[in-house]
């Protein structure tokens, strides 16, 4: 039924364990996957003229590599399962609208992710990116625990 | 990969989408359906003791009428379908609870729902009982538009 899912991830644990349901899924309904994951923009910089560009430039390579590590996860659990697999890595302040974003420029059908990420279940029933999600999108979204 | 998926519905429009969508995605899994309807215990007339008993049970066997006219629009799609299906009936004014009860007791591995019912989009960015099944739910749930 489903076509095309779309499994975002922060590299938490629990996201891990999202992707490999959606891989299990997708191999079940011979679908394809799209793995995304976003990185801060930090626009806030631009209002901290003091932060010297060393450490932001620092810190754009620390998110970089964690991005990479986060989408090398999808692919390998991909590749594993025999399903079709593109990764998409995008910069934006807000998880969430990219994660929209994505998920209607790239046609798919189905969004997967976990209850909560890497902030956790401290204070909050339902992770406040997997909320917004589930507020804004046109498309199906499938919330793991 | 999902085996029994459940199919809550309140008689909304919104939540025949979800059943039809539901079908077909337990048709593409091979799983098999279990519809579930809840209505209201206490009609709000129940406060007012001058109703005559004979209304009140008029009132309930309406509703149970009406509950049982929503199973069958399941049953009805799901024997089309081809599919395994069996249908609950609960009486109770805890929704999210029931829902969440009877998936357990059921043993489904996937709760299907719409994104709002009954009471529609008004000043709800997502139905207040989706919220709550979400909240609490340790199986997943797929949350259709």
């Amino acid at each position: 039924m489903f076509k095309h899912i779309l499994l975002p991830t922060d590299g938490s644990v629990l996201s891990e364990g999202a992707i490999r349901k959606g891989v299990h899924l997708a191999k079940s309904m011979k679908a394809k996957i799209t793995g995304i994951s976003v990185m801060p923009e930090q626009k806030y910089y631009l209002y901290q003229t003091d932060i010297i560009v060393q450490v932001k430039e620092e810190t754009v390579k620390q998110h970089r590599m964690q991005v990479n590590r986060n989408l090398a996860f999808i692919e390998k659990a991909a590749k594993e399962a025999g399903v079709p697999c593109e990764t998409f890595c995008d910069s934006c302040d807000y998880p969430y609208e990219a994660i929209i974003r994505v998920a209607e420029k790239r046609a798919c059908d189905l969004i997967m992710m976990a209850s909560h990420g890497q902030r956790g279940i401290k204070g909050l029933l339902l992770g406040s990116e997997t909320q917004k999600v589930l507020t804004h999108s046109k498309i199906p979204v499938l919330v793991v625990r | 990969m999902f085996k029994h998926i459940l199919l809550p519905t309140d008689g909304s429009e919104l939540s025949e989408k979800a059943i039809q969508e539901g079908i077909r995605l337990a048709q593409s899994l091979g799983a098999k359906v279990t519809g579930l309807c809840i209505m209201p215990e206490k009609h709000p007339f129940f406060y007012e003791t001058e109703i005559p008993a004979e209304a009140l049970e008029q009132i309930a066997k309406q509703t149970k009428e009406a509950g049982k006219a929503y199973l069958s629009v399941i049953e009805k799609k799901a024997r089309e379908a081809g599919l395994a299906c069996e249908v609950v009936y609960e009486v109770t004014d805890y929704v999210y609870e029931a829902i969440i009860r009877v998936a357990d007791r059921m043993g489904c591995d996937l709760i299907m729902m719409a994104s709002h019912g009954r009471r529609g989009v008004k000043a709800f960015i997502i139905g207040s009982e989706t919220q709550k099944v979400l909240t609490h739910s340790k199986i997943p749930v797929l949350v259709f538009r």
